[in-house]
């Protein structure tokens, strides 16, 4: 089998670490490296907990690489429903692994111009603002041929949002460079809300993934029972949407999930609606496609798809 | 003396070609590097522009790197003399002077990082668009630190636009680009065309460059005859200006200029896009990011581009001891 190459973006955060716990441990994927931005947390905790999330996944070989320090314009936000450290209560230990001297941004051009001239594209995961991507690619357009496709979390089309009432959060946090990423004619696939609030992860969830994600069950336990919004009116139960986990579940298993293309535009003028994620569904601006949106997901699918994985935890990674 | 360190952040351009030169012809300047951007013309044509300027001054030892493609947001707007693209050969020739394989945005990047480590600092001439010094500043928070400060040509006040009716060139083609850098908190010096309009240069300064046999003299002379900047309507007198050396002139002879500390922005979106304004008389509580100046002597100006550039890699002519050989 031939395994997917890819660097895992993001800003963690829970929902974050969900989703790295869950590729790690998916051959399918080869993770090239991880680089964490500025989003839910400032970047001093996003790459600290990158690296902590790598060890409690036994997963040290895998490089971070500290990305930017804050948005392209717009002043900082925070995520709201990750805990003061951004990992909810969770209590890992100090880690020891470092993070890479060489920030994410001169990583990304480099590894990606490299994969560009090699004819080897590689894929991009991203599951936080997209400043990192942005920055890359005006620093150096060529690396866009280096990208297979990018794979995110982020937007809210026919679903409002979650940090505004128009805006999902990391399109928000760094309109600018959402608009830079949705600009530059490479494959995008888009989770947006529409798709997250669809796989909400209900507390009778929690004690599945407990009772069988091994050595990591307490963590995984912890993270996922903070992330409960307990907010039934909004998403139909107990629970909390699983965001970032479902750019892993796209990857792994695309048959879970169907997509409509359209043109995507980002709004970055106005405050009412900065941010917003505009899809031209009937070809109105007569501007061809330039993502794929997800529009409907087979959640049992998907928590069975993640049961499976994390119960890897439970034999041979357990050492 | 200690010398400046400098990194100019260019898109040549005619004007910027003799910003280079008189970089080149002070030695009171330590230039690092030439980062080049997309902006007068295509980021190719800017960067074999700037290899051409440099090794026609010989000075290869004065590396250039290529910078961003496009502006950070907003749409790719040219100059008004994009026509240009390289320039014409017999006035500045063609050279096998490459850039360096790093980007510019790294190099900045770096340079301000190093400069910041050993409590020093750098200086930036931004004559073009300031995009790549955007991405630097955003790449890592220890940019901002070693950067002294930017000397920008950019932005129109009282004089109004020359590329849009509002809005001067350089702030226009990236105007995302310019909030960022002003809102950096790094000591910001803006050249408006309110300054740079007030000096402007004749034939007769054409000539005095050329006097002393220097090839950059020589090859500017030229490209400023050819590419006529003139607007006898618009400035009321005879002559073109020359913007962007008064970035370097600000640092070699400061007491040329005048201006004040205040409040600048510029307008992102709208037909207005690009425009800037400046709080020249207290009229916000914003507090000032940039020292705007907005008076130059500008026979002082006229003079100090014209005797450096005319200097520049001239052999000395031996006339007086020749003649005594004579007698």
């Amino acid at each position: 089998m031939t395994s997917t190459q890819i660097i895992i973006d993001c800003d963690p955060g829970i929902d974050d670490s969900i989703a790295l716990l869950a590729a790690f441990v998916s051959p399918e994927l080869e993770i090239l490296g991880i680089t964490p931005v500025s989003g839910n947390q400032p970047l001093e905790r996003t790459v600290r907990n990158a690296l902590q999330i790598c060890e409690l996944g036994g997963r040290t070989d895998i490089p971070v690489y500290p990305g930017s320090h804050r948005p392209l314009l717009r002043d900082v936000i925070r995520g709201q429903f990750h805990g003061q450290s951004g990992l909810g209560n969770t209590n890992l230990p100090e880690p020891k692994k470092r993070a890479e001297q060489k920030g994410a941004v001169e990583f990304l051009v480099d590894r990606l111009g490299e994969a560009a001239r090699a004819g080897k594209p590689v894929t991009l995961g991203c599951l936080g603002p997209l400043t990192n991507i942005a920055m890359a690619l005006r620093i150096d357009p060529s690396i866009a041929a280096g990208i297979a496709r990018i794979v995110m979390m982020g937007g809210a089309y026919r679903e409002p949002g979650n940090r505004t009432m128009t805006a999902e959060f990391n399109m928000l946090a760094d309109p600018h460079a959402a608009h830079i990423v949705f600009s530059s004619d490479i494959p995008i696939v888009a989770l947006a809300l529409d798709a997250t609030h669809q796989v909400i992860l209900t507390p009778e969830h929690v004690e599945q993934f407990a009772s069988v994600s091994g050595r990591i069950a307490s963590t995984v336990a912890d993270l996922m029972a903070f992330w409960d919004r307990n907010q039934v009116e909004r998403y139909g139960s107990r629970g909390g949407p699983l965001h970032d986990p479902l750019v892993i579940a796209f990857l792994l298993a695309p048959h879970l999930f169907q997509t409509k293309r359209a043109r995507v535009f980002i709004e970055q003028e106005s405050e009412l609606c900065m941010g917003q994620t505009v899809a031209d569904w009937y070809n109105k601006s007569g501007l061809e496609p330039n993502a794929e949106i997800v529009c409907h997901v087979d959640a049992e699918g998907v928590i069975a798809l993640f049961l499976d994985l994390f119960s890897r935890y439970r034999s041979e990674r357990a050492a | 003396m200690s010398r400046i360190s400098v990194i100019i952040d260019t898109d040549p351009g005619v004007d910027d070609a003799a910003a280079i030169m008189l970089a080149l012809g002070s030695p009171e300047i330590d230039l690092r590097g030439v980062t080049v951007v997309a902006g007068n013309v295509g980021l190719q044509a800017s960067v074999a522009n700037a290899c051409r300027i440099v090794a026609l001054a010989g000075r290869r030892d004065v590396p250039v790197l290529v910078g961003a493609a496009l502006p950070l947001v907003g749409k790719q707007a040219f100059g008004k003399y994009a026509h240009i693209g390289n320039f014409p050969d017999d006035l500045m020739p063609n050279t096998d002077y490459e850039p360096a394989t790093l980007s510019a945005v790294r190099f900045i990047a770096e340079q301000a990082r190093a400069a910041a480590a050993d409590g020093r600092g750098i200086t930036i001439c931004a004559i073009g668009p300031l995009t790549n010094i955007a991405l630097a500043l955003r790449l890592h928070p220890d940019v901002a630190r070693g950067i002294e400060s930017i000397v920008i040509m950019g932005g129109a006040f009282t004089a109004l636009g020359h590329r849009t009716p509002f809005a001067e060139y350089n702030i226009m083609a990236d105007p995302h680009a310019a909030e960022i850098v002003w809102g950096s908190g790094v000591p910001v010096v803006l050249l408006p065309l309110d300054v740079t309009l007030q000096a402007l240069f004749v034939e007769q300064d054409f000539a005095a460059m050329e006097a002393h046999g220097s090839p950059c003299g020589i090859a500017l002379a030229g490209l400023l005859r050819r590419f006529d900047r003139s607007d006898l309507k618009r400035y009321g007198r005879p002559g073109g200006p020359i913007h962007d050396a008064m970035t370097v002139a600000w640092l070699l002879q400061p007491e040329l200029f005048s201006g004040s500390h205040c409040a600048i922005g510029v307008t992102l979106y709208g037909p207005t896009a690009g425009q800037t304004w400046a709080d020249l008389h207290g009229k916000t509580e914003q507090r000032p990011n940039a020292c705007v100046m907005t008076h130059v002597d500008q026979a002082g100006y006229r003079r100090l581009v014209v005797e450096r550039i005319a200097r520049l890699g001239a052999t000395p002519r031996p006339t007086t001891p020749i003649r005594e050989f004579h007698a």
